[in-house]
């Protein structure tokens, strides 16, 4: 369980760090994320006893995970109007 | 029934209901069709649909170039998969569903949701014009009339306390959620003419387009996914007479019984409409449901929460 | 519901093919060329992943996870063919940079997860069959931790506002009149002199591709 997790894990960070849009790095987070919920419910079940308390923590996860999509996308929405790009080279500064 | 029969009968029961489900539909769009143009209800009523369905058996199906081959075959499996999951946790008695699961109506609406994926998936894998305007502009009438369903599903279970489909119907015991909640149903029904894209709002299958993401399909294809459509609306009536209807209640009949009286109403109605309505505009419909039909929900949601205070 | 303690055949080998799909299409999303498959592949894996949930007894998990992803995944596949060159898919490209450290980052996080699974120390407190887990996770979230779970309420209602407000085109200087954002009020409104730094655009060709040089004051 915690294996197939952290294979999960792994691919997601290297989606998100060798993909060069925007776009494509979100969903290497949210295979990130995928990982963790993973694990997440994998202790759930089988380490915490089923406690209420690990279900809430999923579910903060899927919160989290369309935070970051809502937010990630507006942000991609707002840089490419204001200059034209959606790849990660096209940021080289934090200032316009 | 032994433990070993129930396994292959839920199935076996699922996949009738819905090919039933699917022939009565075909039979009373051509009636409600013959009725309001005026023709008058002949035979070809009954006949027409199973002629169309061994027309389609026997032809070649198309090719067109370059299509997405997995996702075009397995676009109307998907569909027609997703309608019988939809119809298998609906209760038929107080006794019997095939699969009366805790989550009901969260499972529910991942049907809803997966079946916006399959619909677009289908046009998109052809990878020609037609089908694929059909489903950007299907795309954007789906995510928006999605949020309409979650909020009047969950209001009714609201006075069930409980997100099982059973415990919903029983919740409706002398009052009916059509009643006491009024905005529910209606609301509903613009989700199961979306997801079945049928009569007004059959915007991915549209005539406009040529038959928008069937286009290019046909054949054995064909009769699938338009088998697929009909049972999934179908699987939508059934589910408003199970939240909306009181399910399986009512005097002198036997629960199902009810509930296939009921589903059938829903069906004709929703067939009707195809006929009475004129298509909407994808625009006008995705800013009518983000401003009025949203809020309408949000107000059906409060209402029940109000009265469950 | 599923007896976590001691699974049956069924369990363990559905967990197998559910848990190599994930990690499979999880691998693809990264190595198709068209947008809306590897968004639907994202969706498959997490499809996987809430199968697995569903037999680990996490019935409202499991069906939430599945919802949730669905409509997420439907909603990026638009920005994805929106915002992608090659939307359809039919060249083949490559798109990635600093592949070697990407992946070696990804190895290692693998490996530091094996690490942790195969030597990590867990208790063995295994799900009780039959526990009433959809209502333990209600009255969990409108009982002792309902102040988290309102956090994340106002967290969602924060992302809500700050999406709009990012994605608008209506910004704090009124309407824009074209994609480029809206533009902050010259000083002089007669001679058209704007704030130090904004560069007003003048041309409409816009064929250098800087439609963007004149949003300015927002930094």
């Amino acid at each position: 369980m915690l294996i197939v997790a952290a294979a999960l894990l792994g691919l997601g960070l290297w989606g998100a760090l060798a993909q060069q849009s925007i776009v494509m790095l979100l969903m290497g987070i949210e295979l990130m994320i995928n990982g963790v919920m993973l694990a997440g419910g994998g202790l759930w079940a089988y380490s915490a006893g089923g406690e209420p308390k690990g279900q809430l923590l999923l579910i903060l996860a899927m919160a989290v995970m369309a935070i970051e999509m809502a937010i990630g996308l507006a942000v991609v929405v707002a840089l490419y109007r204001a200059r034209q790009v959606d790849m990660t080279e096209g940021l080289d500064s934090m200032g316009r | 029934m032994t433990a070993q029969a129930e396994v292959w009968a839920a199935p076996l029961l699922t996949a009738g209901v819905l090919a039933a489900g699917a022939y009565v539909v075909a039979v009373l769009d051509a009636a409600v069709a013959a009725a309001v143009s005026g023709a008058g209800i002949g035979r070809s009523v009954l006949a027409g649909p199973l002629r169309r369905a061994a027309l389609l058996v026997v032809q070649q199906p198309s090719a067109t170039e370059r299509p997405d081959a997995a996702s075009w075959a397995l676009a109307p499996a998907l569909y027609a998969g997703l309608a019988a999951a939809g119809l298998a946790v609906i209760p038929w008695s107080a006794s019997f569903s095939v699969a009366d699961v805790e989550a009901g109506i969260v499972l529910w609406g991942t049907v809803e949701s997966l079946a916006i994926v399959a619909i677009f998936l289908h046009g998109w894998s052809a990878n020609t014009h037609q089908s694929l305007l059909a489903a950007y502009r299907f795309l954007a009438a789906g995510l928006s009339y999605l949020l309409l369903s979650m909020f009047v599903l969950i209001a009714a279970a609201i006075p069930a306390e409980s997100l099982q489909l059973s415990r919903i119907v029983e919740s409706q015991h002398g009052l009916w959620n059509v009643v006491r909640q009024p905005l529910g149903l209606p609301l509903f029904a613009v989700v199961a003419l979306g997801s079945s894209t049928w009569g007004p709002l059959n915007l991915a299958d549209g005539d406009d387009l040529s038959g928008g993401t069937t286009a290019d399909v046909s054949g054995r294809p064909r009769l699938v996914w338009s088998g697929a459509r009909a049972a999934m609306l179908t699987s939508f009536s059934a589910m408003a007479a199970t939240v909306f209807l009181g399910g399986w209640q009512g005097p002198v009949l036997p629960g199902p019984a009810w509930v296939v009286l009921k589903t059938l109403v829903v069906l004709a109605a929703l067939v009707a409409s195809g006929h009475l309505f004129a298509r909407v505009r994808t625009e006008r419909f995705v800013t009518v449901c983000w401003l009025v039909l949203l809020p309408l929900a949000f107000l059906d949601l409060v209402i029940a929460g109000v009265e469950a205070l | 519901m599923i007896d976590v303690s001691s699974p049956s055949v069924f369990v363990h080998v559905s967990f197998w093919v559910f848990a190599a799909a994930a990690v499979l299409s999880g691998w693809r999303v990264f190595r198709t060329d068209s947008m809306v498959r590897a968004t639907f592949l994202l969706l498959v894996s997490f499809l996987n992943v809430g199968a697995i949930l569903l037999l680990l007894g996490g019935a409202y998990l499991g069906v939430a996870l599945l919802f949730m992803m669905t409509v997420e995944m439907t909603v990026m596949a638009i920005f994805m063919v929106a915002f992608m060159m090659n939307p359809a898919g039919l060249n083949p490209m490559v798109m990635v940079h600093q592949p070697r450290l990407a992946a070696a980052a990804g190895w290692v996080l693998f490996g530091g997860g094996i690490v942790v699974a195969v030597w990590g120390r867990f208790p063995d407190r295994p799900l009780e069959p039959g526990r009433p887990v959809i209502v333990e996770l209600g009255t969990e979230l409108m009982g002792r931790s309902m102040l988290i779970f309102e956090s994340a309420a106002v967290a969602l209602v924060a992302t809500m506002i700050g999406s709009v407000v990012l994605s608008s085109r209506r910004s704090r200087y009124g309407e824009a009149a074209g994609d480029d954002g809206s533009l902050p009020p010259p000083l002089d409104p007669v001679l058209g002199t704007y704030p130090t730094g904004v560069v007003p655009e003048t041309s409409t060709d816009g064929g250098d591709g800087h439609g963007g040089d004149g949003h300015g004051g927002m930094h």
